[in-house]
């Protein structure tokens, strides 16, 4: 019983990571209604840009890493949207969805020709503490991930509620004519929406890498996969859905991968989201249907 | 010569994969899960020869009715949701598939050698060519016979009345049903003539490589599928044969004297090609 809660704990703090991927492809879906597929690469590109802190400074302490894969997120969300979704038609929906993946074997093969395809080691903060409770316990690096990740989902929630970006943000993705009309540049914010994203997305790479303890390319597919899985879970387009959908999806696979190996734990992922889009297709926190 | 021989077999096989994804395109549905009913196919005919010592022919026709049934079977909950719900939930599927046989053991002892799929490390020892003595000239016409006859069902499709219900889907999906078509029925058939074509697609694949392991059936794969159809353009069944040369001879053959930058060109050309031609080398078709 005690392994239980232990690996119920231990996969609800790793699905920190998960709703903030979830989060980024649930914010583009939102104000765009469009897939962003490279998220998730662009995301542990991120993670890995911030060792180049490293290269520069080889004492750095982990919290510049931290900083260099935030700002080299941000950097590589608004090269995406350059790339990806600027100049490509709103009429050609699939034109959109292919160059990001597109996007996504790009950045995976930089990733692969810069390291030679060798895992990186990536500096954790805190992976010597450790919360004792009896027998149960509670590692202090995933603590952090949690720690920052919920800081993280805060500072976006009182971004979009309290400030005017976070009011345009809505609005284009409620009525992005409507909000056209009412002097809202739909570029700018679609922009910001891709550029805040990243930022989000390349802490979420470091939070990985940090926890994990290694970065490799590897991690891209798997993280694609379970930050979409989460985005269906929660429901398309709800940020309150992608945080709860990634921790149950965190803590789900770590209870499977106790008791049916690591193998076959995705599997049982896979058949979570069918369950959901059988009996609820519109996730936990549907969207309130729009005016049209 | 074998490796231009070798090429084209290629070609051939990602082409019925492309087209498996066409159909489904045509009705405006993105499936990435057209990897997961390829892979069914491949294991069902590498099984049915193997194994159960059947014949090649009936065999890949075995593996079509598998692959059509997976299909089906994954088009009914599935094609409720629509757009890239439908996108996501493929994805989880082919990944869904890929793990499956990751963990699917069912080895029978053939002699002194165990046969049959071994889960990671994959299926070997598909040997239906070798055993029968058929030079690699032979399996690219056997390939490219199977090819012509989807590209032609497919051309037939297109001019027919289906046809023409599978574009005024995904055209306009409300328009299409307040004219009375069942929309349910057109997206479901066309994915299982999707699933149908990758099933055979996979048959042929599992045997000219003679060993098929779980890796072989990833993401990328999915991607390509789609990739073939959207880059080729949706207007006829030539866009996809044109994008698979492309990619394949163009792409992945003749840049292989830039090694290593190769990979990196693809993706940058994948983009750069979307970013000028949106809809396609070929363009859909616009009708006044």
């Amino acid at each position: 019983m005690l392994d239980f809660f232990q690996s119920v704990s231990d996969g609800v703090l790793f699905g920190a990571t998960y709703a903030l991927i979830g989060i980024g492809f649930t914010l583009v879906f939102g104000v765009m209604h469009k897939l962003n597929m490279a998220y998730a690469a662009a995301s542990v590109g991120g993670a890995y840009a911030g060792l180049l802190v490293l290269k520069v400074m080889s004492a750095a302490p982990p919290v510049l890493v931290f900083l260099g894969a935030f700002a080299a997120g941000g950097v590589l969300g608004w090269l995406v949207y350059l790339t990806c979704f600027h100049f490509i038609p709103l009429s050609s929906p699939l034109a959109t969805l292919m160059s990001t993946v597109g996007m996504l074997l790009l950045i995976d093969e930089i990733i692969v020709h810069v390291t030679e395809g060798m895992p990186q080691n990536y500096p954790a903060m805190f992976d010597d503490v450790m919360l004792r409770a009896g027998d149960f316990t509670m590692r202090g690096d995933l603590l952090l991930v949690f720690g920052v990740a919920v800081l993280c989902m805060v500072a976006l929630m009182l971004l979009l509620y309290r400030t005017r970006l976070g009011l345009a943000t809505r609005a284009v993705s409620q009525q992005p004519v409507a909000a056209r009309l009412c002097g809202i540049r739909l570029e700018q914010v679609n922009a910001t929406t891709f550029i805040i994203t990243g930022l989000l997305g390349g802490i979420a790479g470091a939070l990985i890498g940090a926890s994990v303890g290694t970065l490799s390319p590897l991690l891209t597919t798997p993280l694609t996969v379970k930050g979409l899985i989460v985005t269906v879970i929660g429901g398309l387009g709800s940020v309150p859905g992608a945080i709860v959908a990634g921790l149950l999806v965190g803590g789900f696979e770590n209870v499977l991968q106790l008791y049916r190996g690591v193998t076959e734990r995705d599997l049982y992922v896979m058949l979570l989201l069918f369950v959901f889009l059988t009996f609820r297709p519109d996730g936990i926190f549907a969207p309130k249907g729009g005016r049209d | 010569m074998d490796f231009y021989f070798g090429l084209v077999q290629i070609i051939g096989v990602h082409t019925l994969l492309g087209l498996s994804a066409y159909i489904v395109l045509l009705t405006g549905q993105v499936s990435l899960a057209q990897a997961g009913f390829f892979a069914v196919g491949a294991y069902a005919a590498g099984m049915l020869t193997v194994l159960a010592g059947w014949h090649l022919v009936p065999a890949l026709g075995a593996s079509a009715v598998c692959g059509a049934g997976v299909a089906c079977a994954v088009g009914f909950p599935a094609l409720r949701i629509k757009g890239l719900m439908l996108v996501i939930a493929t994805l989880a599927f082919g990944e869904g598939v890929r793990l499956f046989f990751f963990n699917f053991d069912y080895q029978v002892a053939r002699g002194d050698i165990k046969v049959g799929p071994l889960g990671g490390e994959g299926f070997r020892q598909i040997r239906f060519f070798p055993e029968h003595g058929w030079t690699t000239g032979e399996v690219m016409l056997f390939i490219w016979v199977f090819v012509v006859a989807a590209m032609a069902l497919l051309w037939w499709f297109d001019r027919s009345r289906y046809g023409s219900v599978l574009r005024a889907v995904g055209e306009d999906e409300l328009a299409a049903q307040s004219v009375g078509i069942n929309l349910t029925a057109v997206k479901v058939s066309a994915m299982t003539v999707g699933g149908a074509i990758a099933g055979v697609g996979g048959g042929i694949y599992a045997h000219y490589t003679t060993h098929i392991e779980h890796t072989s059936f990833n993401i990328l794969l999915a991607t390509f599928a789609i990739a073939y159809p959207i880059v080729g353009g949706l207007r006829n069944v030539f866009g996809t044969l044109l994008a698979v040369i492309f990619v394949q001879a163009f792409l992945i053959e003749g840049l292989r004297f830039l090694g290593d930058w190769r990979n990196l060109l693809f993706g940058a050309l994948i983009v750069l090609a979307m970013n000028l031609r949106p809809s396609g080398f070929l363009g859909a078709r616009r009708r006044a």
